[in-house]
């Protein structure tokens, strides 16, 4: 290993303890769609990776045949085989605009409907249950939101606000439906297209939630969670008009 | 007026228990400490050599205090060499086997567990006592809804870091449920901030925190040293 250039030391370097797998999948994808790995081009043996990554056997190889499910890398036998990067991996914009392609309005709404039984009574109870430590943690993380520059990691910033809230709550079930509830729609909700989202105003909407919820004012914090999930849904539902039937609007004239 | 002598007996019985965790939990920092003492044999951060051992503490931990179901160590930040685990965290899974838990400690990660900043650790550092933190849902951590004991650790009189043990909140139910229900009337056991850890009806919720407190409740501080813990009873 020792002709690496300084690009390849970094898509190799070590990783974090968990999700081992998963952050390979990541890696590679991301320096394929970078352009630091391209298409045609051999991964080193597999031995030499899972010893770069500082991964099992196991894990490695099971990170492969997720990149093979995904069509990104082939591996082929035989004296000039290994593992060769054959696709581009589909980016986030695509993903998210098949969603919206195959998501209906009415499932929209019904992501909203939910969304918003399980978060007016996360607030409710979080305005009942939550302490200053929790307000204060809250209050970081309305913020971080406004601090993060990229769509990418505008996404995180606004599930962690949400799923904190529940965990303000007390309740674990409330945290893995904000968990599950969050996985499904903020993704959608930040990938840029046609009509960005203003993190601003969401910030400002979050901060006006935990001072609401400090205050143990619960009917104020009901009202405040259902407006944002509104606005929320709206911005979907006027996302999936603007990718889905732009078409047939040019279509009807 | 004076407590009933059921409540007096179950106040001295959850005393009495309470007190055997946390004593537990300051055993767990001492024998970290030690470890670590004679590990490091003069250097002054922790270093991959000084956690030899370490596992050993928290199994032997979790396989005589069948009640908890996670134990360990969380270190400073400042005190671990750079590259070192910065912890060392036993669970008890499902099954019964102990294994160890990983975290994710990558800072700006979406999972990071910055646990410097959760409650048992920052309350251990900033005051040097033990503490109890809980009922809460371990978010990124354990992934459950627990009860924390965490008692500092020091080496050679410097702040390193935590030990600590978590008990489930299902687990700490049944075991100190008789207690509670040998009082006739509501009555629970709750936290320095008014939380139910657990109560003996539906009057008063794990989770909930109690407010202002009608003219009959009543309150008997549980004498266990800085864990805030108290019994609150009504008649």
């Amino acid at each position: 290993m020792a002709s690496q250039t300084p690009f390849q030391s970094q898509i190799y370097r070590s990783l974090p303890e968990i999700e081992r797998a998963d952050a390979i999948v990541d890696r590679i994808t991301k320096a394929i769609a970078l352009g630091l790995l391209k298409v045609g081009e051999r991964l080193p043996p597999e031995a030499a990776l899972s010893e770069m990554f500082g991964v099992g056997g196991q894990t490695l190889r099971e990170a492969l045949g997720e990149l093979r499910e995904r069509g990104i890398v082939e591996t082929r036998r035989g004296r000039s085989g290994g593992t060769f990067v054959v696709n581009q991996p589909r980016t986030q914009t695509d993903t998210m605009r098949d969603w919206f392609l195959s998501t209906s309005i009415s499932e929209i709404r019904d992501l909203g409907d939910e969304h918003s039984a399980i978060a007016a009574t996360t607030v409710r109870l979080a305005c009942e249950r939550a302490e200053a430590h929790d307000f204060d943690r809250l209050q970081e993380l309305a913020r971080a939101l406004v601090l993060a520059t990229t769509p990418e990691s505008r996404a995180p910033a606004d599930s962690r606000f949400h799923i904190e809230l529940a965990v303000s709550a007390q309740s674990p079930r409330l945290t893995a439906a904000e968990i599950r509830l969050q996985e499904e729609t903020v993704q959608q909700l930040w990938t840029p297209f046609a009509v960005g989202f203003d993190p601003e105003q969401a910030t400002a909407e979050h901060l006006e939630l935990v001072r609401a919820v400090a205050q143990d004012q619960p009917e104020k914090a009901q009202k405040l969670v259902l407006e944002h999930i509104r606005r929320n849904i709206f911005h979907l539902i006027d996302t999936k008009l603007t990718l889905g039937y732009a078409q047939s609007i040019q279509d009807g004239q | 007026m004076n407590p009933t002598s059921e409540v007096v007996h179950a106040a001295n019985a959850l005393t009495s228990w309470i007190r055997g965790v946390s004593t537990e939990t300051e055993e767990l920092s001492r024998n970290v400490a030690s470890l670590l003492e004679r590990n490091l044999v003069g250097k002054s951060r922790v270093d991959k050599a000084a956690l030899l051992g370490l596992d050993e503490v928290s199994r032997e931990f979790l396989a005589k205090n069948t009640f908890a179901v996670g134990a360990g160590t969380f270190f400073a930040a400042e005190s671990v060499e750079e590259g070192a685990r910065v912890l060392e965290w036993w669970s008890r899974k499902e099954s019964g086997v102990i294994g160890r838990l990983d975290f994710d400690l990558t800072p700006g990660s979406n999972r990071y567990y910055d646990y410097e900043k959760l409650p048992f650790f920052s309350t251990a550092a900033s005051t040097g006592e033990k503490s109890v933190w809980g009922p809460y849902v371990d978010f990124l951590g354990f992934e459950e809804y627990i009860l924390t004991f965490a008692a500092p650790v020091y080496v050679h009189g410097n702040f390193a870091g935590v030990a600590a043990c978590d008990i489930r909140i299902k687990d700490l139910e049944p075991l100190i449920m008789p207690t509670l229900r040998a009082i006739p009337g509501d009555a629970a056991l709750v936290n320095a901030s008014n939380r139910v850890v657990l109560g003996n009806s539906g009057m008063y919720l794990v989770g909930e925190r109690i407010k202002s407190g009608s003219p009959n409740q009543h309150r008997m501080a549980l004498d266990v040293p800085h864990l805030g813990l108290s019994l609150i009873y009504s008649t």
